[in-house]
């Protein structure tokens, strides 16, 4: 022991600690309860964690999901575009009607 | 114990007590006092606002499902140059991938911002392309970019949308806080690369698109709309033009087109150029409707009780009012003729008659109320109100003012306003509000339908009636080349002189048509406008015919049976 630490320590009388038992099973029991409690804490932070980056990633994948679905219903948009449709029709030989007859159903006739 | 001892042991139980209580009050200094300064400074180095990402705009579409403005997905490449591990590696990679010198991206990555963009938009393919890459600190951000998949169709009534994201002109200008999409944004712990750390659940409030919007545009109706103000521009060497047609039933607009136009997802090729073509005439344009305007003056005559198509007159080729000698555009004098003649023969001196009869009160009372002299109250942007001057503006209204008047000049209306009026008489004297929302389509799905808003009862029904079957003369008579053939259809012509400083232009007209069938129950009315046609000033050589051949179409398209087919149906 260093001389600082005997000129400290040179006044104190060593005493006896004595613990009953029965302070030492609270102490325990305390101890216990803390660790638990501690365990449960840090279970519910993991969860919590693990649930939030779920959901980001759900999120994500929503987001994504939406830009395809916008991506492709434009690209349809485009290819049954009227003009698109017009180019096809002309190409297929169709023409506008003209002296259109409206047919009549007569009733009991098939 | 030793009086040396004690004293040392005291002095050291004394040092460590006041340090205790220094340690004690500091820790109650930062924890209790200054808690609020602390936590929140904790708070700004953690706690960071976290946008969640933009869904997208609105989606316009035609009344049958059909896309007019959508979204398309484009890419935002940038850097978080402090995460850069290898600039020169990836200014190799970028540069040539973006078409731009590897030496600049090499500058921007070197750049003493923590964030740049390098470039934006970029194509998604190429967006995807570059993050494959996996080049640290160079991220891709997806973006929306609006689209419009039917090109120039229909650009008047859609707008555009620029690049932030902010509607302009028709729909998407009109209606822009609608179609917006919902920012969100909270507060949340981030990483150093400000990443959202997920130790907290983020609330569940994902934002919104924009609401969805169905028109009641008909994508066919306006092509073929289109297709034929394209021809008529061109065969009549017209500088430009309007055709509307709308459902005189429930005023709903099914085309609108206008020439001039544009492609709205092209509307910048157009910065720097004098006469933008993004205002739509046919409600940003005013102009003098000419003869249209008498089908309004007979209607106040008759619906006023002050005469019936058979009430005669005698028509001397001129007539005075308030000191102006107004004539028949032809010059002639007809003689004894029948109020029904006024519209069939299209005679000046008659309406100004009739006027004269009504007197200032009634006349403009009845032009009130279809709809002159206000804005239509169509859902697009930019409408202007027209001009009606009344007598109570005694300073520019002048006597001569109710003679002209009569005959459509010396007023000014929109397209949108002229066949509003005259779609009033084919819908019984009822004034509608014209409207080109015809569903607005929340995010959640929730559908709200447009219900039709009725402006006014202009006329009764019976004076509408009555005037629909001289109108129907007027093209039996009058003009021919608007008949269809298989089908009744009312209508008059407009030849219109077009005013100038000082006087009217002696060069040019406009050349109008509106028309409505079948008769008597009318399901179309269309408005055919020609600005300065060069083959033919009159509007009967010109717009008549534009009017007869799209009706001709129309009826088809939209599975209109001929008078015929219908009759023998209505008798069965």
């Amino acid at each position: 022991m260093s001389d600082f630490m005997q000129w400290v320590t040179h006044g104190i009388k060593r005493g006896r600690f004595e613990v009953s038992p029965r302070l030492a099973l609270r102490l325990f029991a305390l101890v216990v309860v803390l660790t638990v409690m501690a365990a449960l804490y840090l279970m519910l932070v993991s969860r919590t964690a693990a649930r939030g980056r779920h959901i980001q990633q759900l999120e994500a994948e929503l987001f994504r999901l939406r830009r395809e679905n916008e991506q492709l219903e434009v690209e349809i948009a485009s290819e049954g575009s009227i003009s698109h449709i017009w180019e096809r029709a002309i190409e297929l030989g169709f023409a506008p009607a003209e002296d259109v007859e409206f047919l009549r159903p007569v009733a009991g006739e098939p | 114990m030793a009086e040396g001892p004690r004293r040392r042991l005291r002095l050291v139980s004394t040092l460590l007590i006041g340090l205790v209580i220094v340690i004690v009050a500091q820790l109650a200094q930062v924890q209790l006092v200054d808690h609020s300064f602390y936590k929140a400074w904790a708070e700004e180095q953690r706690e960071r606002p976290i946008a969640i990402d933009k869904p997208p705009r609105g989606v316009i579409r035609d009344r049958n499902g059909y896309v007019l403005a959508g979204n398309a997905v484009m890419c935002s490449v940038e850097a978080d140059t402090a995460y850069v591990v290898d600039v020169e590696a990836a200014a190799a990679e970028l540069g040539p991938l973006l078409h731009i010198p590897a030496a600049h991206v090499k500058q921007l990555l070197r750049s003493e911002a923590p964030w740049v963009q390098i470039m934006s938009p970029v194509s998604k393919e190429l967006g995807d392309q570059i993050a494959a890459l996996g080049l640290g600190g160079i991220r891709v951000e997806p973006l929306w970019v609006r689209e419009y998949p039917e090109g120039v169709l229909a650009s008047h009534v859609i707008g555009f949308c620029n690049a932030e994201g902010v509607g302009f002109y028709g729909v998407e200008g009109f209606h822009d806080t609608l179609l917006r999409p919902q920012h969100v944004e909270w507060e949340g712990p981030v990483d150093l690369a400000s990443e959202q750390v997920p130790w907290r659940v983020a609330p569940v409030v994902l934002p919104q698109p924009g609401a969805g919007l169905v028109l009641t545009l008909d994508r066919t109706v306006q092509a073929l709309a289109e297709q034929e103000l394209a021809r008529s521009v061109q065969e009549y060497q017209a500088e430009g033009g309007t055709i509307i047609v709308m459902d005189p039933r429930t005023f709903e607009i099914l085309a609108l087109a206008s020439l001039p136009n544009y492609d709205p997802g092209r509307y910048t090729d157009f910065y720097g150029h004098d006469l933008l073509p993004f205002e739509d005439p046919a409600v940003s344009q005013q102009y003098e409707p000419g003869s249209v305007a008498k089908v309004l003056t007979v209607a106040a005559a008759l619906d006023a009780g002050l005469a019936t198509p058979e009430t005669t007159y005698h028509d001397q080729g001129w007539i005075e009012v308030g000191g102006l000698r107004i004539a028949n555009a032809s010059r002639q004098a007809y003689g004894d003729q029948t109020v029904a003649d006024i519209l069939i023969r299209s005679l000046n001196v008659g309406t100004a008659w009739l006027a004269t009869q009504m007197g200032p009160g009634v006349f403009y009372r009845y032009l009130q109320a279809f709809g002159f002299g206000r804005p239509a109250g169509v859902d697009l942007a930019g409408e202007v109100a027209g001009q009606l001057l009344l007598p109570e503006d005694y300073e520019r209204w002048h006597d001569s003012n109710l003679g002209t008047n009569s005959f459509g000049q010396g007023l000014a209306v929109t397209p949108l306003q002229m066949i509003s009026a005259v779609a009033t008489v084919a819908n019984d004297g009822t004034r509608l509000r014209p409207h080109v929302v015809g569903r607005r389509v929340a995010s959640d799905g929730t559908v709200s339908t447009y219900q039709p808003m009725v402006e006014s009862q202009a006329i009764s029904p019976q004076t509408a009636r009555t005037l629909i079957e001289v109108m129907v003369r007027v093209v039996e008579e009058g003009v021919p080349q608007a008949r269809v053939e298989g089908y009744r259809v009312a209508g008059k012509t407009g030849t219109a002189q077009i005013p100038i400083p000082g006087g009217y232009d002696k060069e040019g007209t406009i050349a109008s048509f509106v028309g409505f069938g079948p008769v008597p129950d009318p399901q179309l009315i269309i408005l055919v406008k020609l600005d300065r046609p060069k083959t033919s000033s009159w509007a009967s050589e010109t717009a008549a015919r534009s009017f007869r051949r799209l009706a001709a179409r129309l009826f088809v398209v939209l599975g209109i049976p001929p008078d015929g087919t219908r009759m023998a149906e209505a008798v069965r």
